[in-house]
């Protein structure tokens, strides 16, 4: 991505210099520090991927394999054997409504907040937030939108003109069910993961129409949604390039956030002590199965410092694994962040929010503890959902019915597991030899 | 998992928004100007993907009603029933009926806010009769002139003297969604 970063430097100004754009504070764990180039999002994994420049493997795992697994087929963003079944592509690909020509009055942009957050509430959404727009958070390019298109007619704008015509992001998100994520590298933690996203495409669809017909614009694909959601307090950015929300922890899309001119008030960024957490904890850079995630320090990359996590090798692993899952959610699960939403972990986070800095790496330590006493180092739980398994190793078969007492004699079909270890494949010793780790 | 206790709260802080929000009448009673903002629409519209061409392993009818009913409710339904349909129809032996929470009545509240219940009803019964399908069977998601007695036969709840659905869980305040019409061997309830 160097030469491309280069490429742009060279042909236009940078962003975060302009002195009526003030750099803005994103919170203790991401810190503009240089000039930052607009990301172009043709450039990014998926869309690399689909021209075939990350090789054949990846581009046949992408575009020509369909999956064993029948609630794939309908959730995941590809995979699928019909098109139709996939309700993300009715959904994004979908032509845009007009804007109403007789739009709403706003005199009270807090009451006009409290309304979009409400309506978001009410549609689904588990997290929204208000972020005041920035040129260094605009793609460059044309619009991106996973799996479908978004146009509007500000698509020649420059970041500087479309932040000050539209000041206002809407970030609204959905949050990825606990139990079943503990099934990470599995379809079940596909399951959880995947319809919690077609669920967020349908319910941001739905808030960008309800903006429209208030008689605002409401811009898709324009934003870059980790910016937008650590400017308006949705979390703060971890070590494992998640967004690690104050709720739900790691396990939260981030979704296509929504550009707007209505009149809003926009939220400050939050100290949950992710900051403090990630220089210790380092759980998920271990877990990690190609070891993409550093045990190293932040670095300064375009402009931005932060933990860089190495998407390439995150992104090979997939085609091998394709028979066992789709999306690996490892370094979401282990996040010490990622628990049920309860009053035990509501009280560590609050412990983590109003403890005094300089004493906050002796806490890190001890929650730490608790976690890989109770959550184990590394997380092999075992989860059970229809016929999903995952304590039958892959390749194998056993029954998975609950309480069945059948003899299960012949037809290949072993009896049912016992116990409550969970196999999710490529195991740690697998993968060693493939990446190494950094230091 | 023991100490799944949720959030800790005082109750009587809580208050109810939407009575101090001056939009919240326009979100649920205003229609929309252009229909193409209107999710709902939009999930009407689109056609229906093909049947895979494997059957997949099934279990005993009541299993797979269970799988059916709980992948029903993890897409967003409150609740969720099986009739036998007893038209000679044998293409279509099974009905399932879903059934969202609707606060306020989608028949009188057209606005974005007023068909929300729709728009979830919807969601669940494209997933989930795409689902069925993807599992090798015939499944239809219709718009049925009947659903209030389907889902009464289901099991949901009873019918009034309107012929509207009263259910245990949430009264009259229940929207019921596109019927899947389905030939997977299933355990009709009630």
């Amino acid at each position: 991505m160097a030469d491309t970063v280069e490429a742009a430097k060279a042909a236009k100004p940078l962003n975060g210099t302009d002195p009526k754009f003030p750099i803005p504070y994103l919170g203790r764990s991401v810190r503009i520090v240089g000039p930052v180039v607009n990301v172009d999002m043709n450039q990014s994994p998926h869309p690399k991927n689909q021209r075939g420049e990350l090789g054949k493997a990846l581009f046949n795992w992408y575009h020509n394999s369909v999956s064993k697994d029948p609630l794939t087929r309908v959730s995941a963003p590809n995979h699928f054997a019909d098109r139709r079944n996939f309700i993300a592509t009715v959904i994004n690909q979908a032509t845009t409504g007009k804007v109403n020509a007789k739009p709403v009055p706003v005199t009270d942009a807090a009451a006009m907040t409290r309304h979009i957050k409400a309506v978001a509430r009410y549609m689904g959404a588990d997290v929204v937030a208000i972020a005041r727009a920035h040129p260094t958070f605009m793609y460059s390019g044309s619009r991106y939108v996973q799996d479908g298109t978004a146009e509007d007619a500000y698509e020649e704008s420059t970041p500087e003109g479309l932040v000050r015509k539209f000041p206002s992001i809407i970030v609204a998100t959905t949050a990825w069910d606990y139990d079943k994520l503990q099934a990470h590298r599995h379809y079940i933690g596909d399951a959880a993961y995947h319809v919690s996203q077609i669920r967020g495409h349908m319910i941001l669809k739905a808030l960008e129409g309800y903006i429209k017909e208030l008689g605002y614009a409401a811009l898709r694909g324009v934003v870059t949604p980790q910016a937008a959601a650590v400017a308006s307090g949705v979390g703060e950015l971890g070590r494992n390039g998640l967004i690690i929300n104050k709720t739900y922890g790691a396990r939260i899309h981030m979704p296509d956030p929504i550009l707007t001119d209505l009149p809003l008030v926009p939220d400050e960024p939050v100290d949950i002590g992710v900051e403090d957490f990630c220089k210790v904890c380092r759980k998920c850079a271990v877990n990690c199965p190609t070891n993409s995630i550093t045990f190293g320090d932040k670095v300064a990359f375009n402009g931005v410092e932060k933990y860089k996590i190495n998407w390439l090798t995150c992104y090979k692993l997939r085609p091998y694994v394709h028979d066992q899952w789709t999306s690996c959610l490892t370094c979401a699960t282990v996040c010490p962040f990622t628990k049920p939403n309860v009053w035990w972990r509501s009280l560590a986070v609050w412990a983590l929010h109003t403890c005094p800095i300089p004493a906050r790496p002796l806490l890190v330590r001890a929650l730490k503890a608790i976690d890989d006493r109770f959550w184990g180092v590394v997380s092999q739980k075992r989860v059970r959902w229809l016929d999903y398994d995952t304590g039958i190793k892959p390749g194998e078969r056993a029954c998975t019915v609950a309480g069945c007492t059948a003899a299960h004699e012949g037809d290949g079909q072993s009896a049912m597991v016992v116990g409550d270890i969970g196999y999710y494949v490529p195991l740690k010793e697998n993968t060693n030899r493939f990446v190494k780790r950094d230091g | 998992m023991a100490f799944r206790l949720g959030q800790l709260g005082i109750p009587w802080r809580r208050k109810n928004s939407r009575d101090d929000d001056p939009y919240w009448a326009f979100f649920i009673n205003t229609p929309p100007a252009d229909v193409a903002n209107s999710v709902p629409e939009l999930i009407r519209s689109a056609p229906e993907g093909n049947i895979f061409p494997t059957k997949a392993e099934l279990h005993t009818p009541e299993i797979t009603s269970s799988y059916v009913k709980e992948m029903a409710r993890y897409l967003g339904a409150d609740l969720v029933g099986i009739a036998r349909l007893n038209s000679k129809d044998e293409q279509f032996p099974f009905a399932v009926v879903c059934a969202a929470r609707a606060d306020y009545d989608p028949r009188t509240s057209p606005g974005v806010g007023g068909q929300v219940p729709v728009q979830n009803g919807l969601f669940t019964t494209f997933v989930l009769s795409a689902w069925i399908r993807e599992l090798g069977f015939r499944a239809t998601a219709t718009p049925h002139a009947r659903a209030e007695q389907l889902a009464a036969a289901a099991g949901l709840g009873t019918l009034d003297a309107d012929g509207r659905l009263v259910t245990r869980e949430l009264g009259t305040r229940v929207h019921v969604a596109n019927v899947i019409l389905t030939d997977l061997p299933l355990a009709p309830d009630g």
